[in-house]
């Protein structure tokens, strides 16, 4: 009688539970299929569409091997732009991620007006890059207002547009300016992570700042480092629309990067089979980029345990 | 002594701040400003605060022509649309995820978490491809030949669900994870169905993390005029932020440019998230941090 329940009880269960499962895959197929349509079907349709040459309007693309990543990595024009692609997203994301670790420590001073500061400090990220890009186009103007600050404080005025240097380092202050907000307030979550106590041992223990800074403060903002870089590594090997707006690669196509010629390719100019070639090949290399960062990151952890 | 130089640094601490805060701010004044001049007082835009001389409101104005309003209309729907749907994947992937056991739950858990870190870019050029070439829509013929697809058509901007979205059901997730199962074993047995226990028991006692994802899809949707500028070619059929983006990159031409409007269109499209932000602040950076501290 006893084993006849359990066994019922058991049957049951499991009916019960194949319920559910049938209940749990109803509820959530139909969105990853979803999701797969667009994510999916794409991701292997551009490994196919880089050993093609199509021009998106013909039937078919025409299958050509190996044609395109030869063109590219033979063409010196395209290693130019991959390598510039890879120096100024390093620029950028360098600058940002130290910038906005020193505003994260700076916005941990406790203080009535740090609500207010943090605000302020984020503002610029609300705003989609095609409309504050617009902004900066105009304050660099000839006539603009970056010169008439020069002017004022008794230098001559600069032509931006006509120098490499200063169109990088304006791509830089525009990116640093529209996404430092964001890193700062995750830098500052980590700081206010670290458990207090921590700091009053080693003040006790007669550790120097400099020494709790080191043994303290960094590894505590470890996951938070990674993922800051992480993220921008990906972020920065993806960057264009700054470029498309502020330099459309000028000087003479001198901060033209891999990704805007990307664009131009596919979008523009419909040469879709060696657009396809080039995102396999950005992709590849941010892919092996934050696989590199992420080894890097798992070894320290592993000579710290 | 030691009091005052605190006290200094305090000071010197307040000065740097104020200033960062100001530079941050700076080029959304300006562009304010600078919508209210008319085209002739605007071209000497040198001045650190372009305060017209005497004020015009045809900019703003035009905002609400008929020419920008159905892009305006547009962004609102997109991003009405795209909250909702994302809500409701939030909730229900996130809730079965958290709480079903089932057979192939891990092959779905490691497909979200792998998404989040594949490049968008490897799926940019094939998707507008195979837009174009959907059969039998927008004039294709049955093999996806002939016509434009779905290219210039409005559905792209409701459509498309790419797989970047999965981070909100994944978040959620983790907060299923605080929330004790006895209430809903309690609502099962008061005879709850499914879509009920989560109507009645999930959604009120998840109503921050719901926040947080609403606010935070709301933005980034309003703010995403990279999809509407690739595949809609009309501006009836776009939204405000992908025109102002061709507006922008056309500001790189030779010739007579309408500055003082470009910023008018730009302050506009900037309001609606910065109303959001400066009410809504603080679930915005609780979805930041917790997106950053979540492993």
């Amino acid at each position: 009688m006893e084993e006849m329940k359990r066994i019922n009880n058991k049957k049951k269960c499991s009916i019960r539970q194949q319920r559910r499962t049938r209940l749990a895959y109803k509820i959530i197929i139909p969105f990853f299929a979803y999701i797969a349509l667009w994510g999916v079907m794409p991701l292997l349709y551009g490994l196919y569409l880089g050993l093609t040459e199509y021009n998106g309007l013909s039937r078919k693309p025409v299958f050509i091997g190996l044609k395109n990543y030869r063109d590219f990595f033979t063409n010196a024009a395209y290693m130019a732009l991959l390598w510039r692609q890879i120096w100024m997203g390093a620029i950028c994301l360098f600058m940002n991620t130290f910038l906005s670790f020193l505003l994260g420590l700076a916005l941990n001073v406790p203080s009535k007006a740090r609500g207010f500061f943090r605000s302020g400090i984020y503002v610029p990220c609300i705003a989609a890059t095609s409309i504050t890009s617009a902004i900066f186009v105009v304050l660099l103007e000839p006539n603009g207002v970056m010169n008439t600050i020069l002017k004022r404080i008794g230098s001559s005025p600069i032509t931006w547009q006509y120098s490499q240097f200063w169109m990088v380092f304006w791509i830089m202050v525009y990116f640093v300016w529209k996404n430092i907000g964001p890193a700062a307030i995750i830098w500052l979550g980590g700081l206010q992570s670290i458990d207090a106590s921590l700091y009053e041992a080693a003040k006790m223990d007669g550790a120097n700042s400099f020494q709790r800074i080191r043994y303290i403060t960094m590894p505590g903002l470890r996951f938070v480092a990674s993922y800051i870089i992480l993220t921008g590594i990906i972020g920065a090997m993806q960057m264009f629309d700054v470029v498309m707006f502020l330099s459309k690669g000028n000087p003479y196509g001198k901060t033209d990067i891999l990704m805007y010629r990307l664009y131009r390719d596919g979008i523009v100019n419909f040469n879709m089979g060696m657009a396809g070639a080039e995102s396999t090949i950005i992709g590849m290399i941010t892919i092996i980029f934050s696989m590199v960062y992420f080894r890097m990151v798992l070894k320290k952890e592993d000579q710290n345990a | 002594m030691h009091n005052i130089t605190k006290k200094a640094l305090r000071f010197v601490w307040f000065i740097l701040m104020a200033v960062i805060c100001m530079l941050m701010i700076y080029p959304l004044i300006y562009s304010a400003l600078g919508g209210f001049n008319s085209q002739s007082e605007f071209s000497s835009m040198g001045n650190l605060f372009p305060v017209p001389k005497k004020p015009v409101w045809n900019n703003y104005i035009f905002a609400f022509s008929s020419t920008v309003l159905s892009p305006l209309l547009n962004t609102f729907l997109r991003t009405a649309w795209y909250t909702v749907v994302v809500l409701i994947m939030t909730i229900l992937i996130g809730y079965v995820m958290a709480r079903y056991e089932f057979k192939g739950k891990q092959f779905f858990m490691v497909f979200i978490i792998v998404s989040q870190v594949i490049p968008a870019v490897l799926t940019l050029i094939p998707t507008f491809v195979m837009v174009s070439h959907i059969p039998l829509v927008g004039g294709n013929d049955l093999f996806g030949n002939g016509g434009k697809g779905l290219y210039d058509s409005q559905l792209m901007l409701f459509l498309p669900l790419s797989w970047g979205y999965l981070l909100w059901p994944f978040l959620f997730m983790q907060s299923m994870k605080s929330l004790p199962r006895s209430f809903e074993e309690a609502a099962e047995l008061d005879g709850a169905g499914f879509f009920q226990t989560i109507l009645k028991v999930i959604v009120p006692m998840q109503k921050p993390i719901l926040t947080v994802v609403a606010i935070n899809v709301a933005l980034n949707t309003w703010n995403d005029w990279m999809t509407p500028f690739l595949y809609i070619n009309s501006t009836k059929k776009t939204t405000l932020p992908a025109y102002l983006a061709t507006l922008t990159a056309s500001l790189q031409n030779y010739g007579q440019k309408d500055y003082p409007k470009v910023f008018a269109l730009a302050t506009l499209a900037i309001i609606p998230p910065l109303f959001i932000f400066l009410f809504l602040q603080k679930y915005i950076v609780q979805g930041i941090a917790s997106a950053g501290i979540k492993e």
